[in-house]
Protein backbone atom coordinates (compact mmCIF):
# COMPACT_ATOMS: atom_id res chain seq x y z
CA UNK A 1 0.00 0.00 0.00
CA UNK A 2 1.33 3.26 -0.84
CA UNK A 3 1.30 6.14 1.31
CA UNK A 4 2.15 10.01 1.00
CA UNK A 5 5.60 10.51 2.79
CA UNK A 6 7.44 13.78 3.22
CA UNK A 7 11.16 13.61 2.27
CA UNK A 8 13.52 16.21 3.66
CA UNK A 9 17.29 16.61 1.77
CA UNK A 10 20.18 17.38 4.15
CA UNK A 11 23.20 18.41 3.38
CA UNK A 12 24.67 17.24 -0.06
CA UNK A 13 21.24 15.44 -0.50
CA UNK A 14 20.01 19.40 -0.86
CA UNK A 15 23.05 20.61 -3.07
CA UNK A 16 22.35 17.67 -5.68
CA UNK A 17 18.88 17.98 -5.66
CA UNK A 18 18.47 21.82 -5.26
CA UNK A 19 15.27 20.91 -2.67
CA UNK A 20 15.00 21.14 0.88
CA UNK A 21 11.93 18.59 0.91
CA UNK A 22 9.42 16.89 -1.54
CA UNK A 23 6.13 14.88 -1.18
CA UNK A 24 6.74 11.30 -2.92
CA UNK A 25 4.51 8.68 -2.66
CA UNK A 26 5.70 4.83 -2.03
CA UNK A 27 5.20 1.75 0.52
CA UNK A 28 8.29 1.84 1.75
CA UNK A 29 11.73 3.00 1.92
CA UNK A 30 13.60 0.95 -0.19
CA UNK A 31 10.78 1.43 -3.07
CA UNK A 32 11.14 5.61 -1.92
CA UNK A 33 14.95 5.50 -2.28
CA UNK A 34 14.92 3.87 -6.04
CA UNK A 35 11.83 6.50 -6.79
CA UNK A 36 14.28 9.35 -5.40
CA UNK A 37 17.09 8.55 -7.06
CA UNK A 38 15.63 7.88 -10.46
CA UNK A 39 14.37 11.18 -10.33
CA UNK A 40 17.74 12.55 -8.85
CA UNK A 41 20.32 10.31 -10.35
CA UNK A 42 22.77 12.59 -8.86
CA UNK A 43 22.11 11.63 -5.71
CA UNK A 44 23.00 8.10 -6.76
CA UNK A 45 26.98 9.12 -6.30
CA UNK A 46 26.60 10.60 -2.41
CA UNK A 47 26.35 8.07 0.33
CA UNK A 48 23.52 8.30 2.19
CA UNK A 49 21.35 7.09 5.26
CA UNK A 50 17.91 7.34 5.52
CA UNK A 51 16.21 8.54 9.31
CA UNK A 52 12.01 7.79 9.65
CA UNK A 53 10.16 10.13 11.40
CA UNK A 54 13.66 11.60 13.38
CA UNK A 55 15.09 8.02 14.11
CA UNK A 56 17.94 6.34 11.99
CA UNK A 57 16.60 3.62 10.05
CA UNK A 58 18.93 0.01 10.43
CA UNK A 59 16.86 -1.82 7.74
CA UNK A 60 13.99 -1.02 5.24
CA UNK A 61 11.07 -0.05 6.90
CA UNK A 62 7.41 0.29 5.51
CA UNK A 63 5.52 3.79 4.91
CA UNK A 64 2.33 5.41 6.54
CA UNK A 65 0.53 8.59 5.28
CA UNK A 66 2.76 11.45 7.09
CA UNK A 67 5.76 9.82 7.46
CA UNK A 68 9.08 12.28 8.07
CA UNK A 69 11.67 10.18 5.98
CA UNK A 70 15.13 12.23 6.19
CA UNK A 71 17.61 11.90 3.64
CA UNK A 72 21.04 12.30 5.84
CA UNK A 73 24.55 12.50 3.68
CA UNK A 74 27.46 11.78 6.09
CA UNK A 75 27.49 13.88 9.29
CA UNK A 76 30.30 16.72 9.60
CA UNK A 77 29.59 18.29 12.99
CA UNK A 78 32.11 19.60 14.71
CA UNK B 1 20.00 29.99 20.92
CA UNK B 2 17.71 27.94 18.26
CA UNK B 3 17.02 25.39 20.46
CA UNK B 4 18.87 24.60 23.91
CA UNK B 5 21.59 22.89 21.78
CA UNK B 6 21.86 25.19 18.50
CA UNK B 7 23.15 28.53 18.17
CA UNK B 8 22.80 30.71 15.34
CA UNK B 9 26.34 32.08 13.86
CA UNK B 10 29.58 31.74 16.07
CA UNK B 11 29.87 30.32 19.99
CA UNK B 12 31.51 33.51 21.38
CA UNK B 13 33.57 34.03 24.32
CA UNK B 14 30.88 35.89 25.91
CA UNK B 15 28.51 32.80 24.82
CA UNK B 16 31.05 30.59 26.78
CA UNK B 17 31.28 31.93 29.60
CA UNK B 18 27.59 32.25 30.25
CA UNK B 19 27.38 28.60 29.66
CA UNK B 20 30.21 27.60 31.92
CA UNK B 21 28.44 29.62 34.75
CA UNK B 22 25.18 27.33 34.19
CA UNK B 23 25.37 24.45 37.19
CA UNK B 24 28.00 26.29 38.79
CA UNK B 25 26.17 26.20 41.95
CA UNK B 26 26.95 22.46 42.15
CA UNK B 27 29.25 22.31 45.04
CA UNK B 28 29.31 18.64 44.19
CA UNK B 29 31.40 19.37 41.25
CA UNK B 30 35.14 18.74 41.65
CA UNK B 31 36.32 19.27 38.00
CA UNK B 32 34.68 21.04 34.87
CA UNK B 33 35.80 19.73 31.61
CA UNK B 34 35.11 21.53 28.37
CA UNK B 35 35.96 20.77 24.79
CA UNK B 36 35.87 24.18 22.17
CA UNK B 37 35.91 23.05 18.55
CA UNK B 38 37.10 25.78 16.18
CA UNK B 39 36.97 26.75 12.55
CA UNK B 40 40.26 25.99 10.77
CA UNK B 41 41.32 28.31 8.11
CA UNK B 42 42.63 24.91 6.12
CA UNK B 43 44.28 25.42 2.63
CA UNK B 44 42.59 22.98 -0.48
CA UNK B 45 43.72 23.56 -3.97
CA UNK B 46 45.54 27.06 -3.27
CA UNK B 47 41.96 28.27 -1.88
CA UNK B 48 41.94 28.84 1.88
CA UNK B 49 39.03 28.30 3.92
CA UNK B 50 37.55 31.72 5.51
CA UNK B 51 34.16 30.20 6.81
CA UNK B 52 32.00 27.12 7.24
CA UNK B 53 28.87 27.05 6.77
CA UNK B 54 26.54 24.65 9.22
CA UNK B 55 23.51 23.32 8.34
CA UNK B 56 21.36 20.64 10.84
CA UNK B 57 18.45 18.80 11.03
CA UNK B 58 17.17 20.37 13.80
CA UNK B 59 14.57 18.28 15.06
CA UNK B 60 16.16 15.57 15.54
CA UNK B 61 19.50 16.90 16.71
CA UNK B 62 17.54 17.51 19.64
CA UNK B 63 16.51 13.97 20.24
CA UNK B 64 20.03 12.77 19.36
CA UNK B 65 22.03 14.71 22.02
CA UNK B 66 19.48 14.28 24.42
CA UNK B 67 20.76 10.63 23.81
CA UNK B 68 23.79 11.27 23.81
CA UNK B 69 23.65 12.90 27.20
CA UNK B 70 21.78 9.97 28.25
CA UNK B 71 24.37 7.29 27.38
CA UNK B 72 27.17 9.57 28.94
CA UNK B 73 25.44 9.54 32.00
CA UNK B 74 25.24 6.00 32.63
CA UNK B 75 28.49 4.95 31.17
CA UNK B 76 30.28 7.70 33.68
CA UNK B 77 28.41 7.33 36.98
CA UNK B 78 30.87 10.24 37.88
CA UNK B 79 29.27 13.01 35.75
CA UNK B 80 26.95 15.68 36.71
CA UNK B 81 25.87 17.39 34.08
CA UNK B 82 27.02 17.63 30.18
CA UNK B 83 26.39 19.95 28.04
CA UNK B 84 26.28 20.44 23.89
CA UNK B 85 25.94 23.23 21.84
CA UNK B 86 26.89 23.22 17.86
CA UNK B 87 26.47 26.02 15.19
CA UNK B 88 24.16 26.68 12.81
CA UNK B 89 25.27 28.88 10.26
CA UNK B 90 28.42 30.84 9.17
CA UNK B 91 30.86 30.28 11.88
CA UNK B 92 34.54 32.46 10.25
CA UNK B 93 37.64 30.80 10.49
CA UNK B 94 39.23 31.15 14.38
CA UNK B 95 35.98 31.22 15.99
CA UNK B 96 34.40 28.61 18.09
CA UNK B 97 31.43 26.01 16.23
CA UNK B 98 31.28 23.46 18.61
CA UNK B 99 30.75 23.32 22.51
CA UNK B 100 31.47 20.42 24.90
CA UNK B 101 30.65 20.87 28.94
CA UNK B 102 31.31 17.83 30.84
CA UNK B 103 30.91 18.44 35.05
CA UNK B 104 31.47 15.32 37.32
CA UNK B 105 32.61 15.08 40.68
CA UNK B 106 36.67 14.10 39.79
CA UNK B 107 38.83 14.60 36.79
CA UNK B 108 38.75 11.13 35.49
CA UNK B 109 35.81 10.06 34.37
CA UNK B 110 34.99 14.24 33.41
CA UNK B 111 37.65 13.98 31.03
CA UNK B 112 36.99 10.88 29.65
CA UNK B 113 33.28 11.79 29.66
CA UNK B 114 34.03 15.18 27.75
CA UNK B 115 36.34 12.59 24.97
CA UNK B 116 32.61 10.66 25.08
CA UNK B 117 30.89 13.19 24.48
CA UNK B 118 32.87 14.62 21.49
CA UNK B 119 33.47 11.22 19.72
CA UNK B 120 29.16 10.65 19.81
CA UNK B 121 28.70 14.03 18.39
CA UNK B 122 30.52 13.44 15.79
CA UNK B 123 29.25 10.53 15.01
CA UNK B 124 25.53 10.70 16.00
CA UNK B 125 24.67 14.84 15.40
CA UNK B 126 22.98 15.40 12.47
CA UNK B 127 25.09 18.37 11.20
CA UNK B 128 26.91 19.28 7.88
CA UNK B 129 29.13 22.05 6.87
CA UNK B 130 30.17 24.00 3.48
CA UNK B 131 33.36 25.70 3.17
CA UNK B 132 33.31 29.36 1.95
CA UNK B 133 36.58 30.47 0.14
Amino acid sequence: MEAEVRVLFFGAAQEATGRTEETFRAGDTASLRRIITDKYPSLAIIPFRLALNRTMLKDDSDLEKNDVIAILPPFQGG
Amino acid sequence: MKNRFLVGGPITPLLISELMTLGSDDNGTGAVSVFIGKVRDDETDGKRVKAIEYSAYEDMVIKEADEIIRTVRSAFSDVRTVMIVHSVGIVKAGEASLFIMVTSGHRDQGTRGCRHTLEMVKEKLPVWKKEIY
